[in-house]
């Protein structure tokens, strides 16, 4: 069964940010968050409220379709996208075309950062905010 | 590589140097930092002048381990003229880290109003004239829009009109409510023009021993994020305490008068809770979530126009702002604590200061001509909120006067008997008995949190007193909060970051260590301090216990100088081995 990673509850979250260090950690083997393929976003003053933006795993991904050399497609899963690292040009076109501003960009190596909903991030949230959910393929718009 | 960045706020200039030998040393976080000001920081040194440096500083542990979230700033006090050493949460830890930078150091004055950008290396010193002036609060706000087109998550440290000012009982407001709260640091910024630092980057580290390092990892998480050992901070924070303090005389109240309060109900953790907490939230890569947020609902004009305030609150502030002021509404507690919060005072001491100053207007050691024909009178919130803005307007020289600290004030106008400071820091919010008030005086930055008296006064409740063994017990716990202040660890995660699994840390993070070794760490850290500090002018026979607190009942009755001086002779025997060490070691 196909399942993405899906925002549940974001009033939960306290900002701890555990999930992009642990999604930095399991694919990218080092100890800090800019590289994580979701993003914790934090507002000025005591605001409280944490926007979380991950990957929305598109079956018809508005990143894929810009991507003028088909670096960034349609995973194999069949929703969601992948990266073929070697035909990117670098143009950030994708990362400006996910209406939902969810798709990371990695500032190091001008690389999307595209979620693979290995589901890492669940597993470290203190507050269950984040879940896996199942994917529903014949969905229009979806 | 552990490496610090310099920054002259008068040249602009900024220097980088290696400094992973005194990780090695010193472990990092306080520890680095204490050898570092021990070479600078003089008798003779202006803390308000521009070459008084400010030291902030992260340990191994900070973004490797969840938990190790906190930063610590070292200065020469304005307060107290002795070391000033204060911690803070938020992002800092986190931002400091990704900035590649484990130790900061500021020295110099711009010559107008700056706010200090660090993006990794790149360092800029950004005009802010219009800036100075706005609230602590504002600034933020201000700076995260300005600067939003940074890639890295940012924080931003600043200071309100206080700092401004230079209180020496101002606080830096670090992201959006934690403080360097003690000491003064805000005074420090102000006298270097500095109104706010940003700082963010996207620098990283690689994971060497990924299998081990994920297991070692797992098993904090796990402890932190749902043991026992975390929860109350989680559930009602630190004011689970205001109840229990009550009940044994031991939450301040009127100015130390008594330690039962009779309204402690309604402002407990509980009944925050209840009626008033938005929800928590967490320092960077912590998954405590120990920052509870209160909205207050407003109606401000008829028939119904409301505005929300939010602010963060705890068993400090429930003290320093309610029992201790006799304000029994919660409500009233948020609204002069959301001015407190943008002024930059730091919370404690300015309820200290307020405190103190009721007591002498009832006394009549001052009088209607210096309150501007305030009342002042304990539980009339109202009046205090108008003394604070005369406190903020500078409105006459007794109002100036209290935003110079308790110490100052008694010296000058009398009260000294109830002028509740210990070497001149206002009291934290314990009066359990004789070791919280030692550990006050004793403690390294004079803080409730420097050996946890109050934890071990309430240990020996209703017990038979073992004078020599309670105050080794603050000793020990001095000693080992040494490690996890160089770490830099939070205290709440004190429960998970054991002596053995410290060793286990440090070691995957290749540092050659055993529990010994930490143990000698531990003891040339103190003894750094207090060699520093006496260089100073601390001094273990200047220490006073306010006389007015050998007439009140504490948690552990009754207590006298005699005791309180005994228990210090006791500890000043302790430490001077530790001194010992460390003259031997950095000589």
């Amino acid at each position: 069964m196909n399942k993405k990673l899906v925002v549940k509850d974001r009033e939960r979250c306290i900002g701890c940010y555990s999930c992009m260090y642990a999604c930095s950690r399991a694919w990218h083997n080092i100890i800090g968050i800019e590289k994580a393929a979701m993003r914790v976003k934090n507002y000025p003053g005591i605001e409280g409220a944490f926007s979380v933006r991950v990957c929305q795993g598109c079956l018809d991904p508005e990143c894929a379709q810009v991507c003028p050399t088909s670096a960034l497609k349609v995973s194999k899963r069949g929703y969601g996208v992948e990266l073929d690292k070697e035909k990117c040009t670098h143009c950030m076109k994708c990362v400006r075309a996910c209406s939902a501003s969810a798709l990371q960009w990695d500032e190091e190596t001008k690389l999307p950062l595209p979620c693979l909903h290995c589901g890492i991030c669940v597993m470290y949230c203190p507050t269950n905010v984040l879940q896996m959910s199942e994917v529903r393929i014949n969905v229009q718009n979806a | 590589m552990y490496r610090m960045l310099e920054i002259n706020l008068k040249t602009g200039e900024t220097k980088v140097i290696d400094i992973s030998e005194l990780f090695s040393k010193f472990i990092g976080g306080t520890g680095v930092l204490t050898y570092l000001a021990i070479k600078e920081l003089t008798k003779e040194l202006d803390p308000l002048s521009p070459q008084a440096p400010i030291y902030f500083g992260i340990g191994p542990f900070n973004s490797y381990f969840p938990s190790a979230s906190k930063t610590i700033a070292i200065f020469k006090s304005p307060l107290t003229g002795d070391l000033g050493e204060s911690h803070a949460g938020g992002r800092l830890s986190m931002a400091m880290f990704a900035a590649g930078f484990h130790v900061i150091k500021i020295t110099g004055k711009a010559e107008k109003p700056v706010y200090l950008s660090i993006d990794n290396e790149q360092v800029n010193l950004i005009p802010c004239r219009s800036l100075w002036g706005r609230s602590a609060l504002s600034v933020e706000r201000i700076l995260r829009e300005k600067e939003d087109s940074r890639k890295g998550k940012k924080s931003i440290l600043r200071i309100g009109p206080a700092g401004e000012r230079l209180s020496p009982i101002s606080s830096v407001t670090v992201d959006a409510s934690r403080h360097f709260g003690r000491l003064g640091l805000g005074a420090v910024f102000g006298s270097k023009n500095l109104k706010a630092i940003v700082i963010s980057g996207n620098r990283y580290a690689p994971i060497t021993n990924k299998k081990e390092y994920q297991a070692f990892y797992n098993e904090l998480f796990k402890d932190l994020a749902f043991s026992e050992n975390t929860y109350k901070y989680r559930d009602l924070g630190t004011s689970v305490n205001v109840i229990p303090l009550s009940k044994i005389h031991s939450l301040p109240t009127r100015n130390f008068s008594q330690g039962f309060f009779e309204s402690a109900e309604r402002i407990s953790g509980e009944f925050f809770a209840e009626n008033f907490l938005a929800q928590q939230i967490s320092c960077s890569h912590c998954p405590i979530g120990c920052i509870h947020v209160a909205t207050l609902r407003e109606l401000f004009a008829d028939p119904h126009m409301y505005k929300t305030i939010k602010v963060s609150y705890d068993h400090e502030l429930i003290y320093s702002i309610g029992s201790n002021l006799s304000i029994s509404r919660a409500d009233e507690i948020l609204k002069l604590l959301q001015f407190i919060e943008r002024q930059g005072w730091d919370a404690i001491s300015i309820g200290v200061v307020l405190a103190w100053a009721t007591e002498a207007f009832q006394k009549g050691i001052i009088g209607l001509s210096h309150t501007e024909n305030l009342a002042l009178s304990f539980g009339d919130s109202q009046t205090y909120l108008s003394a604070l803005e005369h406190i903020a307007s500078g409105t006459n020289e007794f109002y100036r006067d209290l935003e110079r600290g308790v110490y100052y004030c008694a010296k000058k106008y009398g009260g000294e008997e109830f002028a509740m400071h210990f070497n001149r820091n206002e009291a934290p919010g314990y009066m359990t008995g004789p070791n919280a008030f030692v550990g006050y005086a004793v403690g390294v930055r004079h803080s409730h949190l420097d050996c946890a008296g109050y934890s071990v006064d309430q240990k020996f409740l209703g017990r038979q007193q073992d004078i020599e063994k309670e105050v080794r017990m603050m000793y020990e716990e001095s000693l080992w909060r040494m490690v996890t202040n160089s770490l830099v660890t939070c205290l709440f995660a004190r429960g998970t970051y054991t002596p053995n699994v410290v060793e286990k840390g440090l070691k995957l993070l290749g540092y050659d260590v055993d529990l010994q070794w930490l143990s000698k760490a531990s003891r040339l850290i103190h003894g750094m301090k207090y060699v520093l500090k006496e260089r100073l002018g601390f001094d273990f026979s200047n220490l006073n216990l306010p006389g007015k607190l050998t007439k009140v009942y504490t948690g552990r009755g009754m207590m006298t100088t005699e005791d309180f001086k005994e228990r210090i002779e006791i500890y000043e025997r302790l430490i001077s081995q530790d001194k010992q060490i460390a003259k031997e070691q950095i000589a």
